[in-house]
């Protein structure tokens, strides 16, 4: 029996530890906005928040975040609710497939929360883990520096742009 | 291109597949308006990318006069009213759905209009004529009602049909910039893929196949598999071994354990070096059907100032869209629902219909948000495996293909190789023009897949007898158009000559984005560039010497070469040119590039497009975004290379996609235009390899003419 948080939600799950993260997630908590899409660690599409850090859950087995703390896009924010990223993701027309965004916008978010205002060089550490096959880098990339300069604009003028 | 079949008769013509409430105004089958002012669209094309269903939801939302953002877009059904109406069945390829729902949608949206502009005239007590509409709202004087009002009264009046169309010059909606109507969902983790159907009681399958495509197993052993935590089922089936079990994970886990002896075939002794030689040795027999041709070419090679002779080669590709393929069926009774994200739904449907032996009628297929597309979702080999599986373990069954199986077991752009020798005159045109390509054909293949689904109640042998026929008519008589579509029709070349020998490996092969534009520009627009070269012209100059009577294509290199000329670049960065005609749309694209230790680095492209009317201009650019990235990493990394008859890549260790830190940065600049929209998915991919590789070629004097481009 392995327990962790999801999405600050207190579960557990009794079958086999070694089962990826993901496979826990999508399958037994019917959470489906993490994808799938090579089951090798290699393109990001599973990306989630372990302890607030973006790490591949496909590969992850399930008994190695017992005690921690997992969080997925559905809790990043909602489409009533959304984290400043998905607000700037839908303002840049960024989402072509999409199927690959969920990755990207929790590789994203926990690049931010570490480098509120990231250089070039920052996204490309952060994001060059995760594949884009529509190609949509130059709008990620145009999407994280938005949120970075509004982030920037608050703090020093206190106001919000959004 | 895409070949057009006409198949009369063969697409569901029954009832139409919505759910409606009875108090919904169903006027055709691309419209549902709710009493509540609601606007559902079933958009007759597949998402999968592209922006299709925002797209085509501006074209009906213009003539409706309501907001395409605002609308609900929903996939539709298969039923011979989506069919696309170049195609005659449903199919979402050949960037044509924008181009070939132009006129009908809008159509569609002005009748509607009409109609509850009449209602409206009945309700109200108002003539017609005084009555306007307002996003939504019927208009009059002062007061507005929303269309939902007239609903009611809409249902008993005839449809009125031909309502004239606006002018280009009192669009709203066409032409202007707004979010994509599935941003949101996309953003946000919940739009729902093929993947993500998660059925009460479903099994989870995956299939084990050969990896020599198209072997058949002489025996397996699954003792080692049944044992396993989950497994429920082993089906043979017609392409491999299912292992089904209570989840995916399960499922792939177990069927590592399952061992097969599987028999050799014609692929088995196959390897890349052999399918290079053997297209050498086609092109070097000279004796390829004739596809195109014009002129004198021995006179005119004779009296040529000069004349060049070059050999290009582009390897097989995959497509490797982020979503693997699936399929969930569930099969109750007499009836079934299919859930899948396809370009091709009607197909699938009749895949289903073929192999269960149910009337279409009962089946229902729910198109889900393609994760990808590329042309791998238009053969459906997927959808005949589910439906084995599903009638052999008699539950719900969600198919998943690993990435293994999506990049060994899949369909691949064909190799090509192409023999191009031209010859110019003293004022820096082609006067000559030869091209020979050697190569696999993809449409036959392509129609042998679809027409046991396109005509389910057709013997099977008929359909092989069809598809072998129109297979011997191209391999001996005619030519199969994708295969050497753009080696000659950018440009107004005075006498050409174009020949193609098919040669068949038996790899499967199907449509990958911009077709045979993706390895025929390369090999036009490198030899473009050494002829200008040879010439002493500039690249720009030499090829507006070539568009005589293609002033669309001559404003788009006029313009390209313009910013190209402005440009500044930082020391040991290259500029290199290509220009393609595509789908109906002309693209030049300038690319930015350094090379350094042999290592490629593209920093930017630059790119000129004119596709007509831009329903949605960021749309446009995103599209155009998106093609240099998929065409760039086919240009640097992309191979499917085999041997002993397998495909040697597996996953993207070694199969690479570009990403972040190597993509470039892309400006487009859209030409103004009111013509009738074109293509837009896929014409900004063939120009890219040989922009890419002209600037390389400026860069370290090496002509690089095998993709993908490799400095020794």
């Amino acid at each position: 029996m392995i327990s962790f948080l999801l999405n600050n939600t207190e579960v557990t799950f009794d079958g086999d530890p070694d089962t990826p993260l993901l496979w826990v997630v999508r399958d037994n908590f019917k959470l489906k906005g993490s994808k799938f899409g090579c089951g090798a660690g290699l393109c990001g599409a599973c990306t989630m928040h372990l302890d607030g850090a973006a790490i591949k859950t496909c590969v992850l087995p399930v008994a190695a975040v017992a005690g921690k703390a997992v969080t997925t896009i559905e809790a990043l924010g909602t489409p009533d609710a959304m984290h400043p990223l998905q607000t700037a993701w839908v303002e840049y027309n960024v989402p072509q497939c999409g199927y690959c965004q969920s990755g990207q916008i929790m590789a994203a978010a926990a690049m931010m929360a570490n480098v509120p205002n990231p250089t070039d060089d920052d996204i490309d550490r952060a994001m060059t883990g995760n594949i884009c096959r529509c190609g949509c880098y130059p709008r990620i990339r145009e999407a994280i520096l938005s949120v970075a300069a509004s982030l920037a604009h608050e703090a020093v003028t206190g106001e919000s742009t959004s | 291109m895409v070949v057009a079949v006409v198949l009369p008769g063969c697409s569901f013509n029954g009832a139409l597949p919505i759910d409606a409430d009875s108090a919904d105004l169903i006027p055709n089958a691309f419209l549902q308006i709710t009493p509540d002012n609601g606007v559902i669209f079933y958009c007759p094309a597949d998402e999968m990318g592209q922006g299709i269903r925002t797209g085509l939801a501006t074209l009906v939302g213009e003539e409706l006069d309501y907001h395409p953002a605002r609308m609900e877009v929903r996939s539709a059904g298969a039923h011979e009213a989506y069919n696309n109406p170049e195609y005659f069945i449903q199919l979402t390829g050949g960037s044509n759905a924008v181009r070939a729902f132009y006129e009908p949608l809008r159509q569609v949206g002005a009748d509607t209009r009409a109609l509850l502009l009449s209602a409206a005239a009945t309700d109200l007590g108002i003539p017609a004529t005084q009555l306007t509409t307002e996003d939504g709202h019927v208009v009059a004087g002062n007061r507005r009602y929303p269309y939902g009002d007239f609903v009611a009264t809409a249902m008993d009046l005839d449809m009125p049909t031909e309502t004239p169309l606006k002018p280009a010059t009192d669009f709203r909606y066409i032409g202007q910039d707004f979010t994509r109507v599935d941003a949101l969902v996309k953003s946000t983790g919940v739009a729902q893929f093929g993947i993500d159907i998660d059925l009460p009681g479903q099994l989870s399958a995956v299939v084990v196949r050969s990896p020599v495509p198209g072997a058949q197993p002489l025996s397996f052993d699954d003792s080692d598999v049944r044992s396993q935590p989950g497994v429920r089922h082993i089906v043979p089936i017609s392409s491999g071994i299912a292992v089904v079990a209570d989840s995916y994970w399960q499922a792939n886990k177990a069927a590592q354990r399952l061992t097969v002896e599987w028999a050799s075939n014609s692929l088995s002794q196959l390897d890349s070096a052999q399918v290079r030689a053997d297209l050498e040795d086609a092109v070097a027999a000279n004796n390829g059907v004739d596809a195109a041709s014009e002129g004198d070419l021995d006179t005119a090679f004779n009296t040529a100032k000069s004349t060049l002779s070059a050999t290009f080669f582009a390897p097989f590709l995959a497509h490797a869209p982020m979503e693997p393929v699936n399929a969930t069926l569930r099969i109750d009774g007499d009836k079934a629902e299919l859930w899948t994200g396809v370009q091709a739904i009607g197909v699938a449907q009749g895949l289903v219909a073929r192999i269960t032996g149910l009337p279409l009628e009962n089946i229902r297929v729910h198109n889900q948000f393609l994760g990808g597309g590329f042309g791998r979702r238009g053969t459906l080999n997927h959808i005949i495996e589910v439906t084995e599986i599903a009638m052999a373990v008699e539950k719900p069954v969600q198919l998943l293909w690993s990435r293994e199986n999506d990049l060994q077991n899949g369909l691949y752009r064909p190799a090509s190789l192409m023999q191009l020798r031209a010859g110019i005159d003293d004022a820096g045109r082609v006067s000559a023009w030869q091209a020979r390509r050697a190569g696999g054909d993809l449409t036959v293949e392509t129609l042998r897949n679809s027409l046991p689904g396109l005509m389910p109640g057709m013997p099977s042998g008929m359909l092989d007898g069809l598809a072998t026929g129109m297979d011997y008519l191209f391999k001996n008589w005619s030519v199969d158009p994708s295969s050497v579509e753009g080696l000659h029709e950018t440009y107004s070349f005075p006498t050409y000559e174009i020949a193609h020998t098919s040669v068949d490996h038996g790899l499967p092969l199907t449509f990958w984005r911009s077709v045979g534009h993706s390895y025929t520009a390369f090999a036009v627009e490198s030899m473009m560039d050494e002829l200008a070269e040879t010439a002493g012209i500039d690249p720009v100059s030499f090829r507006l010497n070539n568009l005589q009577g293609k002033p669309r294509m001559q404003r788009v290199v006029q313009r390209a070469g313009e910013l190209m000329a402005a440009m500044t670049l930082p020391e040991g960065n290259h500029l290199g040119f290509a220009a393609h005609s595509s789908f109906f749309t002309d693209v030049a694209q300038i690319a930015e590039v350094s090379v350094n230790n042999g290592a490629i680095r593209v920093h930017k492209v630059t790119c000129v497009v004119d596709c007509g009317t831009a329903v949605n201009p960021d749309i446009v650019r995103a599209q155009l975004e998106g093609s240099v990235m998929f065409a760039l990493t086919a240009t640097l990394f992309g191979e499917i290379e085999i041997q002993d008859g397998a495909v040697v890549q597996s996953n993207f260790h070694n199969y690479p996609i570009l990403r972040m830190d190597e993509a470039p940065a892309v400006e487009v600049e859209i030409i103004e235009s009111t013509a009738p929209p074109t293509g837009i998915g896929e014409p900004g991919v063939p120009p890219l390899a040989p922009a890419v590789a002209n600037a390389v070629y400026r860069a370290t004097g090496s002509r690089l003419r095998d993709l993908p481009l490799r400095l020794a």
